[in-house]
């Protein structure tokens, strides 16, 4: 899935910055830049990518604080598959120019074709929160990567939640089925490095969840019951289907989240849906016992010790709860959830003010947040 | 709280209205009761949908459950005390009914009819199943003390053991969480995202927003002001002897909270909930619910959500 969406609004919609005068005149003559720099249009207008990115090298050579030469260098490398040199290129105008969220977005995508991944998903992220994604097509290829990548990185949550959008359009294609089945499988793998003998599980999976997210539930319990039949023993697809179940029917999620269990008895992502509606229907015991497990299988699984504080914190051992909650929160000052288990471990053990302060911070994050909502 | 669900022949309304009639856009409402049974008619004026009402929910205003062709639902018609009189059922008023079944009523999901019946009524749900076979009506002993029919059973046998939790013992926070099961909790109307005067029905959440509320002190728990085994009083003087647990005048002898700075009120005396918690329209429910969030209450402020 190429960029050159975003490449070309970028350069009709008048993004690029305009020459600055007096810029870095003493390094080169202005006729022989300017000559550089018309060539290099020219080349560009007319599709001949290696010249132009050989003419726009030479200018950025004559002027390196030109930051329209690096930003030609780096959109046209990367249309040209040079990943590398289009990652370079971009560094350097990022260095001129660090709110431009199309070349955070770009340099995210080579980083993505070079393997760097970790840094990939940073710059895409960061591309998305300075407005990369304000046109529809641009958006949709940047959250497919970045679901590819939180699933690659093991965030296989926040990932079904960036594929939901996808599944609203109602078309898919195998390529996108596949990593929605990743994530959902909890495999923290792109589809490029997935066996060939295993990807029909994750379309098959992906299918499944597709047409559960897309709002069609009766054929996905049918697409669900066809997966567990073909591939019984198959770790996490139960999870799955009761994660996708888990807001509306609870009751039926949890069933699905116990037929995992009997599968895969150590499957902590299970335990911890298990232990979360324990928390939720007021059964703190099995709480506590489900969220112990899960610290014992998994203890770095997201929400592993946000759910033990809170069983702490109901079984009597609130002091125990909280120490483990605020710090929690010192590693996830924005995490909702966490100060929504404060606000309540505050009021139990009658920390007045704490508690208001607590809840009032929710009650903000929670208008923002919904506020946000309406606003996409 | 017993009354919370009723059957039609036990419905104090049916028998004071046996006709209620209303039309909305193209579909008129027919609600009749003769003898015990009371039918809920819906027509366009060509076709007739007539259902037997199975079951009342709500003291006051009401909300019937209907069945038809083996679904429960929610009927799209209620009536309320306040116009003495029928209209469109709470939150259904953005329904615009295409059909003579979607005129009668709203289709109930699986886990919205067991929050209803687990709410209205005892022992309506066991093991996350709908059990109505079980079912009792109302909120009896077991619905909050669970264990009490089993602890019933053993006195008859002389064994006096199994003696259900003591809720007294719950700290102010945890009552509200308790209520809340029902009442809506804090959490959960967070999470419901019930904004607005909507919210005003959710009194442990109102509660909790309030200045004064504190989840170790127990003159601020629901069980201060309310007695779960009686029905509500609703004489605000009342809860005048409540408020002034912890805003005593100077002349009364000061309780620890009043020595912390809970201040007596400069304006009144008597009837503190009059001003502190005033009553909110809910909005298309021609009712009126007290709020809960203790404040001082200025002239033309919004709701505080």
């Amino acid at each position: 899935m190429k960029f050159r969406g975003l490449i070309l609004g970028c350069m009709l919609g008048g993004f690029l910055v305009p020459l600055l005068p007096g810029c870095a005149l003493a390094q080169a003559t202005p006729s022989a830049f300017d000559h550089v720099v018309e060539a290099a249009t020219a080349a560009r207008e007319r599709d001949d990518v290696p010249q132009a990115i050989g003419l726009y090298s030479r200018a950025v050579q004559l002027r390196p604080r030109w930051p329209d030469g690096w930003w030609f260098l780096g959109s046209l490398q990367y249309e040209t598959e040079a990943y590398p040199a289009g990652r370079d290129a971009l560094t350097h105008f990022l260095e001129l120019v660090p709110d431009a969220a199309p070349a955070w977005a770009l340099r995210g995508l080579c980083e993505f074709e070079t393997g760097e991944y970790s840094q990939s998903l940073t710059d895409i992220q960061r591309g998305l929160s300075l407005g990369a994604g304000k046109q529809a097509h641009d958006e949709t290829i940047l959250r497919y990567h970045e679901a590819l990548l939180l699933t690659r990185s093991g965030d296989f949550e926040q990932a079904l939640q960036e594929y939901a959008p996808f599944t609203r359009s109602k078309v898919s294609n195998p390529e996108l089925l596949v990593g929605i089945g990743l994530a959902g499988l909890r495999t923290p793998l792109l589809p490029r490095d997935l066996k060939e003998d295993k990807r029909d599980l994750y379309l098959a999976a992906g299918s499944a969840a597709f047409l559960f997210m897309s709002g069609d539930e009766a054929a996905a319990r049918q697409e669900f019951q066809n997966l567990f039949q073909r591939f019984p023993t198959a770790s996490d697809a139960h999870y799955l289907y009761g994660l996708l179940l888990f807001p509306t029917d609870p009751d039926q999620a949890i069933a699905e989240f116990r037929r995992e269990l009997e599968i895969a008895p150590s499957n902590a992502a299970a335990q911890l849906m298990v232990a979360w509606d324990a928390l939720m229907r007021n059964d703190f015991s099995t709480a506590l016992a489900y969220s112990e497990k899960v610290m014992a299988e998994e203890p770095t699984l997201p929400s592993a010790r946000l759910v033990l504080g809170r069983g702490l914190v109901e079984t009597g051992d609130v002091k125990g709860g909280i120490d483990l909650l605020e710090k929690e929160l010192r590693l996830e000052p924005d995490n909702f959830e966490i100060h929504l288990a404060l606000a309540r471990a505050y009021s139990k053990s009658g920390r007045k003010e704490d508690a208001r302060r607590e809840r009032l911070l929710c009650l903000q994050m929670e208008k923002s947040a919904t506020n946000h909502e309406v606003r996409r | 709280m017993g009354r919370a669900i009723e059957l039609p022949g036990e419905n104090p309304t049916f028998k004071a209205h046996p006709k209620m009639t209303f039309r909305r856009g193209a579909y008129a409402y027919l609600v009749e009761t003769v003898g015990d049974k009371t039918t809920y008619t819906v027509t366009d004026g060509t076709n007739t949908l007539s259902l037997p009402i199975r079951w009342s929910f709500g003291v006051g205003g009401q909300t019937w459950i209907l069945e038809y062709q083996g679904n429960l639902y929610d009927s799209l018609v209620s009536y309320y005390p306040a116009i003495d009189g029928l209209d469109i059922t709470m939150g259904d008023e953005r329904i615009t009914p295409h059909t003579l079944e979607e005129a009668m009523g709203r289709e109930l999901k699986q886990g919205e009819t067991k929050a209803c019946f687990g709410c209205h009524a005892t022992n309506a749900v066991i093991d996350r199943k709908l059990t109505l076979e079980s079912m009792q009506l109302g909120v009896t002993c077991e619905h909050c003390h669970v264990g009490a029919n089993a602890h019933l059973l053993d006195a008859l046998q002389g064994e006096f053991a199994s003696v259900p939790p003591k809720l007294r013992k719950l700290s102010t926070e945890d009552i509200s969480n308790f209520c809340g099961q029902c009442h809506r909790t804090w959490e959960a109307v967070l999470r419901g995202h019930f904004e607005g005067e909507i919210n005003v029905r959710f009194q442990p959440y109102r509660l909790a927003n309030s200045k004064c509320f504190d989840g170790a002190d127990p003159r601020i728990s629901c069980l201060a002001c309310h007695d779960p085994h009686q029905d509500v009083v609703r004489q605000d003087s009342s809860y005048d002897p409540k408020c002034l647990n912890c805003h005593a005048a100077s002349t009364q002898p000061a309780s620890a909270a009043a020595r912390a700075g809970a201040p007596p009120c400069p304006v009144a005396k008597a009837n503190c909930v009059s001003c502190h918690m005033p009553k909110v329209n809910l909005p298309g429910g021609h009712l009126a619910f007290t709020d809960h969030q203790i404040r001082v209450v200025k002239p033309g402020e919004p709701y505080p959500n």
